[in-house]
């Protein structure tokens, strides 16, 4: 009797395990699954499931202390679990493909893309001349959707989306039979995560190849898998057609899964905007800026610059707490209006009004306190802790260093509010390394920290973008409490729209520098007007299979227009929000 | 091209400036070369003490030090600009830079020399530490050198010259060729020079081995974290291949700017290391012309050290883009 080989791959019982001091890690508990020529697996889970690690069994990348204990992986008749390190590594690339998570980085800098997609196809050997090569890396760049000519750029010259496309083209360069895609799109807006996700699903089509898409972004996967599996704790949860699992999803941790997307049919009840405190309203706004613009300078001899913010105008009045929204793909400006907001950086023109006053024209007095009542809380949650002190620490200090609290209890008092405000337990918070702590919790606390010095304002620059979806909701839950609770006026900087859908009063959309259109998420999301914004929205995965992810064709052409027009286009104003003042 | 003339403009402010205070220090001690040098000479000779006031006060308007310091000042630096280091003190009447000029080669060879193979043998090392965490071998060695890099590298030499020359012989114990060998270009007067250079260059090299690779491992241990080797591996690249074009070559842009830098201070850094040897170097040179207070040749010697120090600054300058594209973009990078 012949046994049938598979085309694809198959996975039987695979188990790995991480030995470490404090014991052994079951990373991956018996997982059996199979991949098709053609087919889209999608792996879901978060931080900890055991998605990657799998991943890089295949790819024959577990290092000590991990170690595949069980099961078997057949690629056609080839095993990839009993090869030596040495052969697994003669079959990545040949046989199996990863395209990595985090294309920023993934790029060797001191090298040319160019030699980069080459010397894979070097070191495997490939048959083939210089010149053959050179046409070879043209042809694949092309694939990709760049230009042959990036060949002779460095990493360094090339946005997010060029690179991840680079590393699809190092991906493809030797026809594999397996791609496995970790997170591919994970450092990308929207625009260019559809872009790059449909060339992608374009090469994997002309390849026949079999693919595994790695994330924990519902959405992506609802437009992308045909399959998909459910990974929690190195287990498998669940595993079905795409449709099955979001029609019918048979485990609770997968409803949560899908649930934790933010989706524009589901915007919880928030406290509309109203003046609270009709004593304050007459004080001067919580921040105001006045024809503000930021142009950058390369060098001495560069006399026009690249102005990153058109002048901007708006104002936001004190005793009504809001959260607006400023949304936009990386370059369009909205983190240069952060830095601008916080005072990190001076505007090239005009104001920027911290309760009335100038931010850059204040005593030294005057700027502790602006630095008390503008708080910020940033991306990286890992990088806004200093990893040789306790967490403790980072939180004492400002309270020291502003005058808040000076006695030792009084100061432990604060601390342990502020965990309790975003939902941390103070004894398994305060006493430890950054590093004890999940993402998701390093980034509660930074909130927390922000709100135990009272500010008036806080701007949030992508506070929820690196951490896991089911966390997002959490953190976000914490940035209305603020505001509805303690009347904290929120400025949220992001690039994707359903969170800003989710807690936003006013949304203000920024193209190139300038704000292209504002009023209540409503309007701006669901009835989008402008073809910028009505491209951001169509650029969203929407965590249902039958919604297609088309983009929109009319929008991108409309928008081409609008920029070879020379003149911009006025900003479209939906609606106004009491307190908000927009000046366009 | 704007940026390298900006750089050039930076390094003659950089060298006036330092030549400014190498002219002004010397000059503060109470002690008049002259004067010494003159009584010295009379010693020696065994001539009378009379007179020497009118020679001394002759010898003074001769060298010009009887002058107001800014006077002295001002033609100092009208001569530095034509390249004219002046007449010494001590050897007079030779010319500064003839003795500069002799001296020079001896110390660029031999610490050129040397801190290139320690810079080549530490990196190699230090980068492999990390490439091969298993092997033996560099398990035990690269712990050795780091040891001899807490040592200051004039008692290794004192040792080198105990052990190889003083018991066993095998090596000249100091200066920097045989007495009575014709300092020709012959392949004798070579040879004879290497084998002079071995030990001083040993010193060198053993003590300097540890740090190169200290520093190497730091960087190759970061480069090592980096998404690009992850990437490399995931590609199944070749392993000479990962080592020196995605590694090395990322981890190795800092030691070369110590190393530009270490070049710039060969000159100065040799004083120990050529006493020791007494080799016939600048750092001997310098050191002696300081226990005279010969103002003129200490200037000399110290200006030449300036001109190292802020030309190789410069070269680094002009290397940099071209170790790290990124830095090619060119202007100030902003978020």
């Amino acid at each position: 009797m012949h046994a049938v080989v598979s085309r694809g791959l198959t996975v039987k019982d695979l188990s790995i395990v991480f030995e470490t001091d404090d014991g052994v890690v079951e990373a991956v508990r018996g997982i059996s699954f199979d991949v098709q020529p053609g087919e889209r697996l999608g792996f879901v889970g978060e931080s900890g499931s055991g998605k990657t690690t799998t991943a890089l069994s295949l790819m024959g990348m577990i290092d000590p202390p991990g170690r595949v204990v069980s099961g078997s992986a057949m690629l056609g008749d080839l095993d990839l679990l009993t090869l030596s390190p040495r052969e697994h590594a003669a079959r990545r690339l040949v046989d199996i493909a990863y395209i990595p998570q985090g294309a920023m980085n993934s790029l060797n800098p001191v090298m040319r893309v160019g030699e980069q997609v080459e010397d894979g196809m070097i070191d495997h050997g490939a048959d083939l001349n210089k010149a053959a090569r050179k046409a070879r890396v043209a042809e694949l760049l092309r694939q990709v959707d760049l230009d042959p000519s990036v060949a002779r750029l460095f990493p360094h010259e090339l946005s997010g989306g060029m690179k991840q496309r680079v590393a699809i083209a190092i991906a493809i360069a030797l026809n594999p039979k397996l791609l496995i895609a970790d997170e591919p799109t994970s450092a990308l807006d929207v625009i260019s995560q559809r872009q790059v996700m449909q060339t992608l699903r374009r090469v994997q089509d002309e390849m026949g190849a079999s693919l595994i898409l790695i994330g924990h972004d519902m959405g992506l996967m609802a437009q992308f898998a045909d399959r998909i599996m459910v990974l929690r704790r190195g287990l498998l949860v669940e595993a079905g057609p795409v449709r099955q699992i979001f029609r019918a999803p048979q485990d609770a941790y997968t409803r949560e899964l899908i649930d934790s997307v933010p989706a524009l049919e589901r915007r919880p009840a928030t406290a509309p905007p109203v003046v609270r405190e009709a004593s304050k309203a007459a004080e001067p706004p919580v921040i105001a800026l006045e024809g503000v613009s930021k142009t950058y300078k390369r060098g001495l001899f560069d006399r026009k610059g690249n102005q990153a913010l058109k002048p901007l105008t708006f104002s936001m009045a004190s005793g009504t707490p809001m959260i607006v929204s400023v949304v936009g793909q990386s370059g369009s400006g909205k983190s240069t209006l952060g830095s601008l907001l916080l005072g990190f950086i001076r505007p090239s023109e005009g104001r920027v009004l911290a309760q009335g006053r100038d931010m850059h024209g204040l005593s030294a007095a005057e700027r502790r306190e602006r630095y008390r009542t503008v708080q910020a809380v940033f991306q990286d949650p890992y990088a806004a802790y200093n990893p040789f002190y306790k967490v403790d620490h980072g939180l004492a200090e400002p309270l020291r260093n502003f005058g808040v609290a000076t006695r030792r209890d009084d100061i432990l008092a604060k601390m342990r509010s502020a965990c309790e405000l975003v939902g941390l337990d103070p004894d398994q918070t305060i006493h430890r390394f950054a590093h004890q702590l999940s993402g998701g919790q390093r980034q509660r606390l930074m909130v927390g920290r922000a709100m135990m010095l009272g500010p008036k304002l806080l701007v949030a620059d992508e506070p929820v973008s690196m951490v896991d979806a089911s966390l997002r909701s959490s953190i976000l839950g914490n940035l209305r409490k603020m505001k509805d609770d303690l009347g904290v006026a929120i400025i949220y900087i992001t690039h994707d729209l359903a969170t800003a859908y989710e807690v936003s009063d006013y949304v203000l959309v920024l193209y190139r520098g300038r704000v292209v259109e504002a009023g209540d998420p409503e309007r701006v999301i669901k009835e989008p007007q402008h073809p910028y914004t009505r491209l951001l929205v169509a650029s969203i995965p929407w965590p249902d299979p039958d919604r297609h992810w088309h983009g929109d064709d009319a929008a991108e052409a409309e928008l081409a227009a609008l920029d070879g027009a020379g003149a911009p286009a006025p900003c479209l104003v939906r609606s106004t929000l009491p307190g908000f003042t927009l000046k366009v | 091209m704007v940026r390298v003339l900006h750089r050039l403009v930076l390094m003659v402010l950089v060298i006036w400036l330092a030549a400014s205070i190498n002219f002004l220090l010397p000059r503060m001690t109470d002690r008049d070369p002259i004067e010494e040098r003159l009584a010295q000479a009379l010693g020696d000779s065994g001539g009378s003490a009379i007179g020497i006031e009118e020679m001394v006060a002759e010898y003074q308007s001769k060298f010009g030090t009887d002058q107001p310091l800014w006077k002295q000042y001002i033609s100092m630096m009208g001569d530095i600009a034509q390249f004219d280091l002046g007449v010494s003190i001590n050897y007079f009447p030779d010319r500064v830079a003839t003795h500069v000029m002799a001296a020079l080669p001896w110390s660029i060879a031999l610490l050129g020399t040397a801190t290139l193979i320690s810079f080549v043998i530490g990196t190699i090392l230090g980068a492999l530490t990390i490439w091969r965490r298993k092997s033996a071998w560099l398990a035990r060695i690269v712990p050795l050198f780091m040891i001899l890099a807490a040592i200051p590298f004039y008692l290794v030499g004192l040792v080198l010259v105990y052990v190889f020359s003083l018991s066993l012989g095998w090596f000249p114990p100091a200066r920097g060729y045989g007495v009575g060998v014709n300092m020709d270009w012959s392949w004798t007067a070579i040879g004879n020079v290497i084998y002079h250079a071995i030990l001083p260059a040993m010193s060198i090299v053993l003590a300097a081995i540890g740090i190169w690779a200290l520093s190497m491992r730091g960087m190759m241990v970061t480069v090592q974290g980096e998404d690009y080797m992850n990437f490399a591996r995931a590609k199944g690249l070749s392993n000479r291949r990962m080592f020196w074009r995605y590694a090395v070559r990322n981890a190795i842009t800092p030691q070369i700017t110590t190393l530009v830098l270490a070049f710039g201070t060969i000159v100065g850094g040799a004083i120990l290391v050529e006493r020791v040897f007494v080799y016939p170097g600048i750092g001997t040179l310098l050191y002696n012309s300081v226990l005279l207070v010969d103002y003129f040749l200490i200037f000399g010697c110290v200006f030449i050290l300036i001109l190292t120090v802020a030309v190789s600054l410069m070269i680094l300058d002009l290397l940099y883009p071209l170790l790290d594209p990124r830095i090619r973009a060119g202007g100030e990078q902003h978020g």
